[in-house]
């Protein structure tokens, strides 16, 4: 375990995992250390349950997805068990030669998002994986359960995968009742459950599909991402690929609220815990996929007045950017800090909750995702 | 006895220099290693028992990844290495 009250954005990206170090004032940044060097990285989560701990969800393109575990903020890293599914019976096709027969279907293809689990479950962790699968461990991650009423629901046979593959990208454990989860899953939609896993129901009445012939089908809309409201766990804040929306009951129905925006495309959404009733929207052109401005933009949305807000200048970082869904995170400091990754490898900063911007001065490979490792609230 | 080589990235996981195998084919090979290295297990062959994508298994210095692949006997072999396909960007 370790503790040095630092402040961390940790950064998954197409070419490996950094661990960016701040000051106290959130305003000088040191790159390093660096590791996976040369593999894709989609996700860097810290565990705030054990201080130091830090997980890397590493898809290699030549030995597949492995989960690696780091106990001092990325100093050493240690590859944790990865839960394959050995003991499947299923093979896929041999390759015939033909370009145009499809791409073989793995029992698992990229590892996505790993979620920790509640304080009162220390050893507990969500995994969520492509082709729309979700495991938990009981013991840090060296064995795997695979969470069959997911894994084998009845109508995963009518569930396509999105641009980014089959992912399984959303795990939310709520705060007051760890039986309730929440997850998302790309061209799918959001499920809760309310007895830990063992059923499911859709919660995506009123998120429009608009790439559907029924646009407000039970299941079908392609959820981007997900965060929660820190004070209000029955609150969520999500980027769809129909919109951004906002739903007050625990998912029981979403409104949308991206329409003032005009176009409310986008991937990444976050709440942060200094901000109540805030969440930060990347905004971005539905067919261009980049900030559709000219410049780097993030919206505030203000869930009390039902306003947004615009944070940046246009002058502030003239671009076309990307944003991934895993590419915003926030810190728990007052007031809060906002981070965000591109695609093209700039880390953007704000450490007052938007009012002020600045970049983390190195070029990064494509960021695909970014968190952070916050020391207490101070 | 067979000498086996592994690729720089499949270091990591398995031998670091040559190890020395007794196994008739490529699959039995791979059994070996992995029982010997369990940190192998799903680095050179997916979940499934197929070969990774960009693995190329080369016996005696014929790529047999794309061919007989896992079943290739290796009755009078005598290296064998495990090298990665020139691909990335």
């Amino acid at each position: 375990m370790v503790s040095d009250n630092k402040l961390r954005i940790l950064v998954g990206t197409r070419k490996g995992t950094y661990i960016v170090e701040g000051d106290a004032r959130r305003a000088r940044w040191k790159v390093g250390p660096v590791a996976h060097q040369g593999n894709e990285v989609y996700h860097v989560v810290a565990d705030s349950r054990h201080p130091g701990d830090v997980y890397a969800l590493v898809n290699s393109w030549l030995y597949g997805p492995v989960i690696y575990r780091s106990r001092d903020y990325g100093k050493k890293w240690t590859e944790i068990g990865t839960p394959l599914m050995a003991s499947t019976k299923t093979r896929p096709p041999k390759f015939d030669g033909n370009p145009d027969t499809p791409a073989p279907v793995y029992p698992i293809a990229n590892l996505w998002h790993l979620e920790p689990g509640p304080p009162a479950e220390p050893k507990t962790l969500y995994l969520g994986a492509d082709p729309h699968l979700l495991f938990r461990t009981t013991d840090l991650g060296s064995s795997w359960e695979p969470i069959p009423s997911m894994n084998e629901h009845p109508a995963r046979k009518d569930w396509a995968p999105g641009a980014g593959g089959a992912c399984l990208h959303t795990i939310l454990v709520d705060p007051r009742d760890s039986r309730r989860l929440y997850v998302g899953l790309s061209a799918v939609g959001t499920f809760r459950s309310e007895d830990g896993g063992t059923t499911w129901k859709a919660t995506n009445k009123g998120v429009e599909a608009p790439f559907l012939p029924n646009k407000f089908p039970e299941t079908g809309q392609c959820v981007h991402h997900i965060a929660v409201d820190a004070a209000d766990p029955d609150t969520f804040y999500r980027q769809d690929h129909g919109g951004m929306y906002v739903s007050h009951d625990r998912m029981d129905k979403w409104v949308r609220i991206g329409k003032p925006l005009g176009d409310d495309f986008g991937f990444a959404v976050a709440s942060p815990r200094a901000a109540p009733g805030r969440a930060y929207f990347v905004r971005l052109d539905g067919q261009a996929r980049v900030t559709g401005e000219g410049h780097f933009q993030v919206h505030e949305w203000n869930d009390k007045t039902r306003t947004w807000r615009k944070l940046l200048s246009p002058r502030a970082f003239p671009g076309h950017f990307g944003v991934q869904r895993e590419g915003i995170a926030t810190d728990d400091l007052t007031p809060a800090g906002i981070y965000v990754g591109t695609t093209t490898g700039q880390l953007f900063v704000s450490p007052n909750a938007g009012k002020a911007w600045h970049q983390v001065p190195f070029q990064f490979p494509a960021i695909h995702s970014v968190s952070v490792a916050s020391p207490a609230s101070r | 006895m067979l000498d086996v080589h592994l690729d720089s990235w499949l270091r990591e996981f398995g031998p670091r220099g040559s190890e020395r195998v007794d196994a008739d084919s490529v699959e039995h090979l791979l059994d070996v290693l992995e029982e010997r290295y369990p940190r192998l297990r799903f680095k050179i062959r997916d979940e499934t028992g197929h070969l990774r994508r960009y693995v190329r298994v080369f016996v005696d210095g014929n790529d047999v990844s794309g061919t007989t692949g896992a079943a290739t006997s290796l009755r009078g072999a005598r290296t064998i290495d495990i090298l990665h396909s020139i691909a990335g960007g």
